[in-house]
């Protein structure tokens, strides 16, 4: 005698190829009960992944976390907000300057004090034993973040710490008192350290552009003098000194 | 000038309808579903209830719905024990890293095999030979999101909604023979709780809703639980492979 599988029993139901064997098929035939079959039937063992003997996880730990080849061709949107509120896009912006094609602006001393951004804004090391209820999450490889504001976390010590932002970060609002600037043909956003350009899923956080022009910096900048010029160095990006229409401001400078 | 006119606007439909559907991949869609994967990938043991209801299709009561109750447990790579119940009968499958026990309790009878040494590969491989099919286990291939995404002509995050009570991550997509919803917990767990297919390409459309509860992580699960010792007179019979029976 042998086993009746169940008429209904299904494969698996999505095609695991890339658990590098081939994909069950959905269409069974059903087996029937008057068959006979040799007694020694020993399914085929081919192993394409040798088992780490250190790896006792249930099924040898998930494959390429954050690292998938999403096919070019597709429309790959980027991370959406996960609030419940969704916020109004406030266009509160401070100030536009223009700058055209990089041109190196006077240097012009004037002390750094760094700019607070309201009570929502936290500068960088800072903890909060909790978030706003309306704080976005997103992940980026295998590290979660927080945005709230302008500012962006990591889960830390029962709470969160604010970090530097992570280039290639999506969010789908900008804070208040966001300032715009413009090099050479493109629009840059910025705010609170961080540079932002407009994307069809939101604004994206890229490197500081040389030449951009932007009026604060946040607390954490630190001065260094580079051939007699006091600049200031904010997340691995120069600023100098310079002044934009009477009013003090910084420009993103090369490093070297 | 008709046949310059008709060859634009056949151009311009053709990259409408390039367009219209070129596929859309949610990124917050694959962090969810790698987070989820990365948690499961991470468990060293594990027990779940997975309570499933499926469609079966009758030409003359059109879908008809069956249901099942599955209590699955995982130990390191190479223990599973599943007891399953419902309109398939009462069954337990038993796996030790060398032999898959299939045991009926309504017949009395149970079947063994050599399998594969991990229990990925084993549900892998029976899944394929023997039609043996084991609870939520797309959820725990390691590759499950490379396996989405590599069939997914959607993927889209639809927000936060409840299961149970639970807030979760509500994560939906289509493939070219089916639609498929996913619900992930919105906890340190990022557990599955949900998962509903319909299949599209099946005449009358039906559908497989699994709904996972009583998730345990990591609980000290005994290899002795994991061991097939066969009731009193169970008799032994033959497990029938799926090609053999053609």
């Amino acid at each position: 005698m042998a086993i009746n599988i169940p008429q209904q029993a299904n494969a698996q139901r999505f095609n695991h190829a890339n658990f590098s064997r081939p994909a069950p098929t959905m269409n069974r035939t059903p087996v029937t009960v008057n068959r006979t079959v040799t007694v020694n039937r020993t399914p085929p063992v081919t192993r394409t992944e040798p088992v780490s003997p250190v790896n006792r996880t249930i099924n040898g730990g998930s494959r390429n976390v954050g690292n998938h080849n999403i096919e070019m061709n597709r429309n790959v949107t980027g991370n959406e907000h996960v609030n419940v509120n969704p916020r109004a896009d406030v266009h509160n912006h401070v100030t536009v300057y223009h700058t055209g094609s990089f041109r190196s602006q006077p240097y012009n001393y004037h002390p750094y004090h760094p700019y607070y951004w309201g009570p929502r804004w936290h500068p960088v090391g800072f903890f909060l034993s909790a978030l706003a209820a309306n704080a976005i999450r997103f992940s980026i490889g295998n590290q979660w973040y927080y945005y709230d504001d302008g500012c962006y976390y990591i889960p830390s010590g029962g709470g969160y710490s604010a970090v530097l932002p992570p280039v290639g970060a999506v969010v789908s609002y900008l804070p208040d008192g966001y300032e715009t600037c413009q090099v050479g043909d493109v629009y840059y956003y910025y705010f609170a350290g961080t540079f932002y350009v407009n994307i069809q899923a939101g604004y994206q956080v890229v490197q500081a552009p040389i030449g951009a022009i932007i009026s604060q910096l946040p607390d954490g900048a630190v001065d260094q003098n580079i051939n007699g010029q006091d600049l200031l160095v904010y997340n691995n990006t120069y600023y100098e000194p310079i002044s934009q229409d009477g009013q003090d401001a910084y420009q993103v400078v090369p490093g070297n | 000038m008709k046949k310059k006119m008709f060859l634009i606007v056949s151009i311009c439909a053709l990259f409408i309808q390039t367009k219209a559907q070129a596929p859309r991949i949610d990124t917050v869609a694959v962090s969810i579903l790698d987070k989820m994967s990365a948690m499961i990938g991470s468990l060293n043991s594990c027990s779940v209830t997975v309570k499933s209801n499926y469609d079966i299709t009758s030409r003359r009561l059109g879908l008809v719905k069956h249901s099942d109750e599955q209590q699955l447990f995982m130990h390191g790579s190479d223990k599973l024990l599943v007891r399953s119940d419902g309109d398939r009968g009462t069954k337990y499958i038993s796996y030790n890293g060398k032999t898959l026990t299939y045991y009926s309790l309504d017949r009395n009878q149970y079947a063994q095999i050599t399998a594969p040494p991990t229990v990925m590969e084993m549900i892998d491989t029976v899944n394929r030979i023997y039609g043996i099919e084991f609870p939520a286990a797309d959820l725990f291939y390691p590759s499950f999101v490379d396996d989405i995404l590599s069939e997914a002509t959607n993927l889209q995050y639809l927000g936060l909604t409840k299961v149970d009570g639970k807030e979760c991550y509500h994560v939906a997509g289509t493939a070219k023979d089916k639609t498929f919803q996913f619900w992930i917990a919105d906890d340190a767990y990022d557990l599955p709780l949900k998962v509903v297919i319909v299949y599209t390409s099946k005449e009358m459309n039906p559908q497989f809703e699994a709904t996972l509860t009583d998730w345990k992580v990591n609980p000290d699960l005994p290899d002795a639980l994991f061991d097939f010792s066969a009731p009193p007179k169970a008799k032994r019979i033959k497990l029938v492979s799926l090609t053999a029976s053609k």
